[in-house]
């Protein structure tokens, strides 16, 4: 995984030198990937969470609604730090209501998880009315502007980085570049959910307590068999599963933008499915699912006809080395398929000089479909995941 | 399972009415019976009321009216993903219950206003932005398109711009990328080189489609990202025409600190934003939607309404830049000239990028 990432990494610096498309590595472009792929990666930390306990949680972009109308309320009323522990509350409310309907009354998941997604809508739309029209710049449809969580700034590191920044150097630069983007106006909420997907992952492989729950999903009567509450873990997953999405809610209210808006979330709780989908249900995939999605939303805005341009070049790139790799297993027709294709994009990349407009904004979906197309292959999830459990079914 | 199936059924049905509460609210402010002054139906695009620019401008008309001619209003707002099929049936709602005018905020009506404008030819119908009086092929004398000349207003705050930028380089932000949004664009462009010829000028659109206001008009962090990659690039000053996505472009502009502009749109934003960002807004180009809407109730009252297009420009003062926070007082000098070269028509302003000389 970290040689995956390394070479994809080398890979960009290399088309940026050769390209000139300086923004592609830029600490710009890289600082607003970061704050895109957040909200992404903790919905998808969510759905995660949900899915190793056997629950699909469709509802992800729900809860993430209820997390910025969350954040909205009492961050307006009691400041920050309780408007982020508010909004992880009003995600754990959706969770609750989605782990009552599919663990104890055994809906199904999807039909639970989609009418958690309109009533959340639907609730937001309608609280957001009544709680902020009134106040001084609210209105029907958004907070008024909200504090931020605060930042770090390590100067004494990002100074130095964005002078070798400016070098343009191969791999230096955007070595340098990466390191700007943990150092300068790093939001404390970043930092936070950073934090817990590294904690997820421990969490869940390297404890008892995260055996138990990923048995839950796997085989639930066997985990049952030897004694463990499934509803109990089934329940605590689900509802973690919710505050991680309000969370994410919290981070779009109050790092993305300064206030809730009405229908900001945008779809990103699918996203995040997606990403976590896309991850293999495992935490680094997830956020590296995440962290594209991310990039390919920022890249538009980063001198986008250039910058969309030379990602050509990087997937002819990565299409060479899917070649190689699929040559060496010894399937010589698909490794045939990646060469041509390869050649496609590369000639794409020879005889035009920028993309239209229309197609960077299409960037995040071809890139997505690609990456999927190909990722999708090799997917496994967990064995009793969307499957409805009720208790002594294992006779 | 039986009882399961029962529970998801219900669950669905609750979570349908719900729905409704949220995102076709309807207010009706005083009595239809005991109302003198015009019945006014409203209807929204997406967002509505609330974002502190265009369709709240459209709504402090609606307030005076309310005021001073006595009338009562509806509201209808519209939920994202909607066809016109969908905002003919609003309109149709309005109409039928006995509304007149019916006022359509925002050019995506003006295919249903056409359609509906002709089912009910005593109702009067009115698109600000619109194009709807273009569509029927016989021309329909209850129905009328309120536009503006944005391209003068932006023009104006072109003209403002380049005289403040420090380092040459400022910027512009589009919500959707449609005719309606190129005349600001054009406008801006116009007024910058105007001034100095080797200005450059950033333009980014949040989306190319015409018909996506959700990503073009509502997405403040879209704003904020396509802002802030204008700032970094060396842009020291940025109009934004993008509804409330003009909300990020502030938080951007707020980010990048003291020497930087953002210029706001159709109303005066530097009442509206928070006190933080107050002196980050050079200007606003002000779109006098209330001026229109007032306007329009108030010839159906009298009975003097005009079907097909009527144009606030400049010289109507449906059009113009706010002097709030007094930060471009020492420029005034220079605006008044070139208001008074667009209203002599000494200057014609394009509206098309394109044709921007």
């Amino acid at each position: 995984m970290l040689a995956f990432i390394a070479g994809g990494f080398v890979l960009l610096s290399a088309v940026r030198v050769i390209s000139g498309a300086d923004e592609i590595t830029s600490s710009g472009t890289l600082a607003v990937t970061l704050t895109a792929t957040m909200p992404i990666a903790l919905a998808g930390l969510g759905g995660l969470w949900a899915e190793r306990a056997g629950v699909v949680n469709i509802g992800l972009e729900g809860m993430m609604i209820m997390g910025t109308l969350g954040a909205g309320y009492v961050t307006y009323h009691h400041g920050v730090l309780a408007g982020v522990l508010g909004a992880i509350a009003f995600g754990m409310i959706g969770g609750a209501l989605h782990a009552l309907a599919t663990v104890i009354f055994g809906v199904d998941h999807i039909v639970s998880g989609v009418a958690i997604n309109i009533i959340a809508a639907g609730i937001a739309g309608f609280l957001a009315e009544a709680w902020f029209t009134d106040l001084p710049g609210g209105g029907p449809t958004q907070s008024p502007s909200l504090a931020d969580p605060g930042k770090i700034n390590l100067s004494f590191l990002s100074e130095p980085a964005s002078n070798l920044e400016d070098k343009h150097w191969f791999l230096v630069s955007d070595l340098a570049s990466v390191v700007e983007m943990f150092t300068k106006n790093l939001s404390v909420l970043t930092l936070l959910g950073l934090a817990l997907i590294v904690g997820s992952f421990f969490l869940l492989w390297r404890t008892r307590f995260g055996l138990r729950l990923r048995s839950c999903g796997e085989a639930p009567e066997a985990a049952e068999s030897v004694g463990i509450n499934v509803y109990r873990y089934k329940f605590t997953a689900v509802m973690i599963s919710g505050g991680l999405a309000g969370l994410g809610g919290a981070y779009l209210a109050l790092v993305s933008t300064s206030g809730f808006q009405v229908g900001q979330t945008q779809g990103r709780g699918y996203i995040g499915l997606a990403a976590m989908i896309f991850g293999n249900w495992r935490p680094t995939g997830m956020f590296m699912g995440s962290g594209l999605f991310g990039y390919t939303q920022a890249l538009p805005f980063r001198d986008g006809t250039h910058s969309v341009h030379a990602l050509l070049l990087v997937v002819a790139g990565l299409l060479v080395a899917v070649a190689v790799i699929q040559w060496l297993k010894g399937s010589r027709r698909n490794a045939i398929i990646s060469v041509v294709l390869g050649a496609v994009f590369l000639t794409w990349y020879l005889t035009t000089d920028i993309v239209p407009a229309d197609f960077t904004k299409m960037a995040p979906y071809v890139t997505t479909m690609l990456v999927l197309a190909f990722a999708a292959q090799r997917l496994r999830m967990p064995a009793a995941d969307g499957r409805i459990y009720r208790k002594g079914s294992s006779g | 399972m039986r009882r399961m199936g029962k529970i998801a059924v219900i669950a669905t049905v609750a979570a349908l009415a719900l729905t409704g509460c949220g995102s076709d609210d309807k207010k009706e402010n005083g009595g239809s019976d005991s109302a003198k002054g015009p019945k006014v139906g409203l209807a929204y695009d997406v967002g509505g009321r609330g974002d502190q620019s265009f369709n709240d401008s459209a709504y402090k008309g609606m307030e005076k009216a309310e005021k001073e001619l006595g009338a009562t209003i509806e509201e209808a707002k519209a939920a994202p993903g909607e066809n016109d099929d969908i905002r003919a049936e609003r309109l149709r709602t309005l109409a039928d219950a006995g509304f007149n005018p019916i006022i359509a905020i925002g050019f995506i009506y003006s295919p249903a206003a056409a359609t509906v404008a002709a089912e009910y030819p005593n109702v009067k119908f009115a698109v600000i932005d619109g194009y709807s009086s273009t569509i029927p092929k016989a021309p329909l004398d209850n129905l009328s398109d309120l536009g503006f000349a944005e391209e003068q207003g932006s023009y104006l705050v072109g003209v403002a711009a380049a005289l403040k930028t420090k380092d040459k380089h400022v910027g512009f932000v589009g919500g959707t990328h449609g005719d309606l949004i190129k005349k600001f664009e054009a406008g801006f462009t116009a007024g910058v080189k105007s001034v100095d010829r080797t200005i450059k000028v950033d333009v980014q659109y949040l989306t190319e489609d015409p018909n996506d206001g959700a990503t073009g008009f509502e997405n403040p962090s879209g704003g904020k990202d396509a802002a802030t990659a204008m700032f970094d690039a060396g842009a020291d000053v940025v109009y934004h025409a993008a509804g409330k996505s003009g909300l990020g472009v502030f938080d951007a502009v707020q980010a990048a600190g003291k020497g930087h502009w953002a210029i706001g749109v159709d109303s005066d934003q530097y009442l509206t934003v928070d006190a933080a960002q107050q002196p980050f807004i050079l200007t606003s180009m002000l779109k006098r939607v209330d001026t229109a809407v007032f306007d329009f109730v108030k010839a159906v009252k009298d009975n003097t309404a005009k079907p097909g297009f009527t144009v606030y420009d400049l010289a109507a003062d449906g059009v113009g830049y706010s002097t709030s926070g007094g930060f471009v007082d020492d420029i005034a000098e220079q605006l008044n000239a070139a208001a008074e070269k667009i209203k002599s028509g000494a200057v014609v302003v394009p509206t098309d990028p394109a044709k921007v000389k």
